[in-house]
């Protein structure tokens, strides 16, 4: 049945800059803010702005992302018609097909999804940024210049500029020429990686990039400066929103504290821009007799008796007496012995800290290069164990001094 | 897996005291726990044995049951083959009294029980809080050739006056005892497995004989014929007679061996879905011996309290010993204690409101102080 629009979710990024926390996992995976992971910021965009069809283009480590989209019901994205669907790379007869080559590729090898919607505008977006971000307002922008792509641009500063791919536009917001990471940059109009085209025209393209063996079949090295070279009308979207690309440690810890902002842009309790997400089945949290909680996300099934303060504190999170847990993320799962102490550091699933185990160190909050821990899934750590800050510790690599 | 077994809950005992909590809602769907209605123990218990044919036996009141429970998909039990049936009173007569007992409940639901396919039939009511593994109590069943398990309770201890018994005799039958003034043997807790069969012929005989009780009118004189062996369930169970009741046991759910052994991993309970945020806890708050669900904003004191979703407590403001439903905003300044807060009730700023332990205060839905 015909939709006008359908999104495609970039999901198949492995992440590397966050190792110990995606060696297993697919970055849009991995648990963000308490009750979320990556991939619910896209995917509640997708259903707050009314986008209803939605393909999760999944490739590196799957399992555990296409587990927790399941049937797209917390997203209420299990239609009859359209829904969530997860799309992995497949092959064809005489074994032609392969990995999704690049992020134009992967939405090459697409075509016949999209096309089961006839749609007018085609989405494609970043599965790992975190933003909350009407994609009806970038659609708007689309049509009103009868453009063939129009691209959401986020106001960097010039020297920012140089880490981004930049678009140059005109005074009518039309683009005339794409950067990648410019050494000068002539813009501060940065790309958020959110794309809106008109699909007659992506599909078109995405047939001749294909049809290019020297292509490295990527949106940003291709289809966009192929678009912009035969002429085609291309907008930017100024978007003035709440925008991070949580490709690196110390931006998703950013990313953690800023959505600790009750009243921030990224407020989780914003009734109008509802986060959804597959909840665990735990029951509340309990609050003990020594425990002292303050600017902290506590969530289901935690028992916490151990101060905790400026944190995200994930589902199933036991804190003991005496502990104390500061300026930290602990992903579901983890548990904190009494007397130990957890600072600037992200523990991911199901890691242990034993009793009196001291994590990271205390850092300069805003000081971007500050050194933040980090210790991978499962991983337990020996009571008065040290580990350093800045330490990443994942089973290859055992960490914690004596 | 319970697949031969057929679950019918009945949703509205109406013995029982609640004041405010049950004027709009029935028995079973009273809040529990800071995230829990209690249906929710009964459709887990279920939902976790595999039994995958659940009916919600449904009188007055109804509205809000439905609202919780929806297509029962939470628990697993929206089903193309069976699932959860909803049974509002079907062949009772118009302007007839509400149901004196629970096979008058059957009795109205004309041919329900007679056509049921399992060759097992559990029949619970929908108000205990307790995480039972059924499979073990069907294989008691099967083991002993009882006629009827009741599952009995050593550790709980309900009000007399408000609760059967069952009292092993020394020549091997059971007594039965019927709302005494004080506790004998065993503590029943109103949840029976018997065959299909049982049931349906008890169902045609009370239906002629004018019978509604199954307790009064089967069990107790039928007691020499009918082998009653009952399971006794060891773990935590609580039901909720009185207001003092609800309060009381109510905050037992703060001990550690409590919720350890209602909240398992192998056997979770599962509630209506709503994706709520995690709970803020703002600098200037205090928080402590408390339960609280996600989706709350804490800025004052709280102690000793039971904090349902989506509550909001303001600067300055102190909560001791209370339970906030769903919803609650305690505004700046205000100081409560033994208050137990329906759905949606306000206390605007400086509220000053304290009740005491044997009489907590229920503030009705929506009220406003």
């Amino acid at each position: 049945m015909k939709k006008e629009s359908v999104a495609m979710l970039l999901a198949g990024g492995q992440g590397s800059r966050l190792y110990a926390l995606t060696q297993n996992v697919a970055k849009p995976a991995v648990p963000f803010g308490g009750k979320y992971r990556i991939i619910d910021f896209p995917l509640s965009n997708c259903v707050n702005s009314g986008v209803d069809t939605v393909g999760v283009l999944t490739q590196y480590q799957p399992l555990e992302l296409n587990v927790y989209l399941g049937n797209g019901e917390p997203w209420d994205l299990d239609r009859a018609n359209g829904g969530l669907h997860s799309l992995a790379p497949y092959t064809l007869a005489g074994e032609q097909g392969s990995w999704y080559k690049g992020t134009a590729n992967a939405i090459y090898q697409n075509i016949g999804f999209i096309d089961q919607y006839d749609p007018e505008y085609v989405f494609v977006l970043s599965g790992d940024n975190i933003s909350k971000m009407d994609y009806r307002e970038m659609l708007k922008v689309h049509k009103a210049n009868n453009a063939a792509a129009t691209i959401s641009v986020l106001t960097v500063t010039m020297d920012e500029a140089k880490r981004f791919g930049i678009m140059n536009v005109r005074d009518d917001d039309s683009i005339y020429e794409f950067e990648e990471k410019p050494a000068q940059p002539k813009s501060n109009l940065a790309s958020m990686g959110v794309y809106c085209f008109t699909w007659s025209k992506l599909r078109k393209y995405l047939i001749e990039d294909e049809a290019d063996p020297t292509s490295s079949n990527d949106f940003g090295k291709n289809i966009i400066p192929n678009m912009l070279n035969a002429g085609e009308t291309m907008m930017v979207y100024r978007f003035d929103g709440y925008w991070k690309d949580v490709g690196t440690i110390n931006s998703l810890w950013d990313a953690n504290m800023d959505i600790l902002d009750p009243n921030g842009d990224l407020s989780v309790f914003d009734k109008e821009w509802p986060l959804w997400a597959r909840n665990p089945i735990r029951p509340p949290h309990t609050i003990r007799e020594h425990a002292k909680v303050q600017h902290s996300f506590i969530s289901s099934g935690c028992d916490i008796d151990g101060d905790v303060f400026n944190s995200i504190i994930s589902d199933s999170v036991t804190i003991g007496a005496g502990a104390t847990v500061k300026c930290s993320v602990l992903m579901p799962g983890v548990t904190v012995a009494p007397g130990a102490v957890v600072e600037y550091a992200i523990l991911a699933e199901e890691v242990t800290i034993g009793a009196g185990a001291h994590i990271g160190s205390e850092q300069v909050y805003d000081d971007p290069n500050k050194k933040v821990a980090v210790i991978g899934k499962g991983i337990s750590i020996a009571p008065g164990a040290v580990v350093e800050a800045g330490a990443m510790i994942y089973p290859e690599k055992k960490g914690g001094d004596k | 897996m319970l697949t031969n077994l057929h679950a019918i809950i009945f949703t509205n005992q109406k013995s029982y005291n609640l004041g405010e909590l049950t004027d709009f809602r029935s028995m079973s769907s009273v809040p529990y726990g800071g995230r829990y209605r209690l249906i929710d123990f009964m459709l887990s218990n279920c939902a976790n044995a595999g039994v995958s044919n659940v009916a919600l036996v449904l009188q007055e009141n109804y509205q809000s049951l439905l609202d919780h429970v929806e297509s029962g998909k939470d628990w697993d039990l929206a089903r193309k083959k069976g699932g959860l049936r909803l049974l509002p009173p079907f062949s009772q007569k118009a302007g007839a009294r509400d149901p004196r007992g629970r096979m008058e409940s059957l009795i109205n639901l004309g041919n329900y029980v007679h056509e049921i396919k399992q060759d097992y039939v559990l029949l619970a009511d929908g108000d205990l809080v307790a995480n039972i593994d059924l499979e073990k109590v069907f294989a008691a069943h099967i083991e002993s050739g009882a006629d009827v398990t009741p599952i009995v309770s050593t550790s709980y201890h309900g009000q007399p006056l408000a609760t059967n018994y069952f009292v092993p005799m020394e020549d091997g039958t059971m007594d039965v005892l019927h709302n005494p003034d004080d506790a004998q043997g065993y503590e029943a807790l109103n949840v029976y497995i018997m065959s299909k069969q049982f049931l349906s012929d008890t169902v045609k005989y009370c239906k002629s004989h004018n019978l509604y009780s199954l307790v009064n009118h089967v069990l107790l004189p039928r007691r020499n014929e009918i082998k009653i062996v009952p399971y006794i369930f060891e773990g935590y169970a609580a039901r909720f007679t009185s207001v003092s009741d609800y309060f009381k046991d109510s905050m037992e759910i703060m001990k550690k061996e409590v919720i350890a052994d209602l909240f398992t991993i192998e056997r979770p309970v599962f509630s209506k879905d709503r994706t709520d945020a995690s709970t803020y806890y703002a600098p200037t708050s205090s928080v402590k011996n408390s339960v609280v669900a996600d989706g709350c904003i804490i800025e004052g004191t709280v102690e000793n309290s039971i904090i349902f979703r989506n509550v909001k407590i303001g600067k300055g403001a102190v909560v001791k010993n209370c339970i906030l439903m769903k919803d609650t905003e305690v505004g700046e300044n205000s100081i409560i204690s033994f208050i137990i807060a329906d759905k949606g009730s306000t206390m605007t700023p400086n509220t000053s409101l304290a009740a005491s332990k044997l009489y907590p205060l229920i503030l009705a839905k929506n009220s406003t102080i």
